[in-house]
């Protein structure tokens, strides 16, 4: 393997994982704070997916369309992530796990048949953007610019996010809200505000992946079920709830299975799961997370 | 004495009219067919494509008067893609519902499991768009009918045929869906490859899981092979027009010579306007090239179909359509629904389907639908990619009835 290959095919790999990380550190920093598993949250991707589609085809006589639908879209899911929350989630907050995962699983099943309802089951396809729809070459392979920008959003995003939890107030109440929500209760924070507001941060999260995903590949029903295995591994081996741990464990699900296809293509897809169950094994709370 | 005699003439009275009744209602009773299709998820637009395909022949039918006098009804199940599903389905529209026959559905692998229990059954299964050629060469039983193509020609035969006349290449890569069709799929091109440029090389088989939207690093894996042509192994759908948007952006409709079988499907690639990613240049292969018929029978379907349900026909609706007409040509050649006499009826007809007439092989139960190739390009008419330059493959396509026996017999 040459060096230009491995660092072409490292490449393609993190601009993938940069797109799982958004999805998956929505799905940790709602599991962080709620102590909710949202089963559901790859539907909320799906949603941004077919919103983005929505948006461009309908008003695509405007220049700059994508642009606008990239900063619409995601709050549109936000919002539905909050009538959600507090329509559904909030009366089983006191009840069983069990309970959790009907939900949201019932919610799979619910945004999967309103998704087909509205866009019909054909495939849908989003074009690239001006100013990032074209080629350019890194070390001798052709690569599209688009990629390069997908790794660009997570990169912003992430630090964007730390620096919102380390150095804002609102950052520090979600912080508080995690680590002891009794106690930040009892200073007089809004728990319950606080737990809508970060649901629907989660699901702005997840909708941003949706919206930024399309140009790429293509908007389909099932997307939800194909993304949130990968997101699964992503929190495992980063950590549930530790946001740094979805950003890193997005970037090795991206580069193992980036290598695996170069060298073992036939286990290219078990080299996730295998990983994810060496970390189950060795260190159950993932690389980033906190032992209970 | 008198009270009880009138009673009991009464009641004999009511008895006969009753039976009476009964015997013209027999005459009326429908001949329903169980149709088992993926009606939700990624899928389901074939099984809604299907369905109405269907149930259109069953409109026309009853409009003609029947099937010897009695209308045809079609029940509609969701299989969900899940051979578990599909088959508890099945299994309800035999039992429950008593289906006189069974049909669909997309996946191979609930076909496979609708096809044994047809088996065990012995009730007829016609199968519309599952291709796996297990089906009818291994695990053939008389009770199995496929109204449809099979992985043999169209994934196969006809995209090797169709590459060593364009561009004979000598080194090959290939990338397929992980399933059993994806496998049958370079099983088969390879065979016939092989047996035309026997210096070919194949390299790397690629496989990727069956909902996979994200190729990327497949294709750098490609970009970086040295192969001279790329053959596709069942990737088709949603993944295609993703694999597609991906590999024209690492400039692979370039630098290689891409063999994509699904491509010409029309139902995939009718929503990719001009200007849009398709693949370029590549060699195609298409069940229903719709705009390429004279007989009319196309134009009213594909109007109808696109007036109802907003896209054009896939092959899925087409087949199913095709084989709500088998069965009644077969129930009137066979004087009723008789299972071995319609299966006798069967082998060896000659179908007169709107895309020409298509003999029903009696070895396998497969009939020679055939396989168009050509290249995809957008040509003025259409509004969407398509295959250009088309040329088209009939039974020669299909593995020969001593190649299936040796399949059998290998078994």
């Amino acid at each position: 393997m040459t060096f230009e290959a491995a660092a072409g095919q490292a490449l393609s790999g993190i601009s993938v994982g940069m797109v799982l990380f958004l999805i998956a550190a929505g799905l940790s920093i709602i599991f962080g704070t709620l102590k909710v598993l949202n089963l559901a949250h790859g539907s909320i991707y799906m949603v941004g997916g077919f919103l983005c589609y929505g948006f461009t085809s309908t008003f695509a006589h405007v220049p700059g369309v994508f642009w606008w639908t990239l900063m619409v879209a995601p709050i549109v899911v936000a919002l539905l992530g909050g009538l959600i929350e507090i329509f559904l989630l909030r009366r089983i907050y006191a009840q069983d796990m069990l309970y959790q995962y009907i939900l949201t699983f019932g919610l799979i099943l619910i945004l999967g048949e309103i998704c087909k309802f509205i866009w019909g089951v054909g495939y849908h396809t989003v074009n690239a953007p001006w100013p990032v729809n074209g080629k350019t070459f890194i070390w001798g392979l052709s690569f599209p610019v688009y990629n390069l920008f997908l790794i660009a959003c997570g990169v912003v995003i992430f630090g964007g996010i730390l620096a919102l939890m380390r150095y804002t107030g609102l950052g520090r109440t979600i912080r508080a809200v995690t680590f002891n929500r009794e106690m930040a209760n009892a200073l007089g924070i809004n728990v319950p505000k606080v737990y809508t507001g970060v649901f629907m941060f989660g699901c702005w999260l997840g909708g941003l992946a949706g919206t930024l995903m399309p140009p790429m590949s293509v908007v389909a029903l099932g997307s939800d079920m194909a993304v949130i295995i990968e997101c699964f591994i992503i929190v495992v081996i980063g950590g549930l709830g530790s946001l740094p741990g979805a950003f890193i464990g997005a970037i090795i699900l991206g580069l193992v299975t980036a290598f695996g296809i170069y060298i073992i293509p036939k286990l290219a897809v078990a080299f996730a799961f295998m990983l994810m169950i060496v970390i189950l094994i060795i260190r159950p709370w993932g690389l980033m997370g906190k032992p209970e | 004495m008198k009270g009880k005699a009138v009673l009991s003439l009464g009641m004999i009275v009511l008895l006969v009219l009753a039976f009476g009744f009964q015997a013209s209602a027999q005459g009326k009773k429908p001949i329903v067919v169980g149709f088992v299709h993926t009606m939700s998820g990624g899928m389901s637009m074939y099984g809604i494509s299907s369905e109405f395909g269907g149930q259109l022949a069953v409109e026309e039918i009853n409009a003609a008067g029947g099937v010897l006098g009695r209308p045809m009804k079609m029940i509609t199940r969701d299989d969900k893609l899940n051979p578990e599903v599909g088959l508890r389905e099945a299994k309800d529209l035999l039992w429950s519902e008593k289906v006189d026959f069974l049909s669909g559905t997309i996946s191979s692998a609930v076909s496979q499991a609708i096809s044994n229990l047809a088996k065990k059954e012995k009730k007829l299964y016609f199968i519309t768009i599952a291709h796996t050629s297990a089906i009818t060469e291994e695990n053939f039983h008389p009770y199995v009918f496929r109204i449809s193509s099979n992985t043999v020609p169209y994934f196969g035969y006809a995209p090797a045929i169709a590459h060593c006349k364009k561009w004979k290449d000598k080194k090959f890569i290939s990338l397929g869906f992980d399933y059993v069709s994806g496998r049958d799929s370079i099983k088969q091109f390879k065979e016939k490859y092989l047996e035309l440029v026997p210096e070919a090389k194949f390299g790397e088989e690629l496989w990727c899981p069956l909902n996979t939207t994200d190729f990327t690093p497949y294709i750098t894996k490609i970009a970086n092979s040295g192969a001279e042509g790329v053959f596709l192994a069942v990737i088709y759908g949603g993944g295609e027009i993703a694999f597609t948007r991906q590999a024209e952006s690492f400039g692979l409709y370039d630098k290689f010579h891409m063999n994509h079988p699904c491509a010409g499907d029309v139902e995939t690639w009718s929503s990719v306007k001009k200007g849009e990613s398709y693949p370029r240049g590549a060699l195609a292969t298409c069940r229903y090239p719709f705009w390429a018929f004279q007989d009319p029978r196309n134009k009213s379907f594909i109007e109808k179909h696109y007036n109802k349900l907003g896209f054009y026909p896939s092959y899925g609706a087409l087949y199913q359509y095709t084989a709500m007409y088998v069965m009644k040509a077969a129930i009137e050649k066979a004087g009723g629904v008789d299972t071995e006499k319609m299966i006798k009826a069967m082998e060896g007809m000659v179908v007169d389907t709107m895309i020409g007439k298509v003999p029903l092989r009696a070895f396998d139960h497969q009939t020679m639908m055939p396989t168009w190739y050509g290249t995809m390009d957008f040509a003025p008419g259409l509004s969407f990619p398509h295959i250009t330059q088309i040329e088209k493959m009939g039974e020669e396509s299909y593995h020969t009835i001593d190649q299936i026996k040796k399949i059998r017999e290998g078994k």
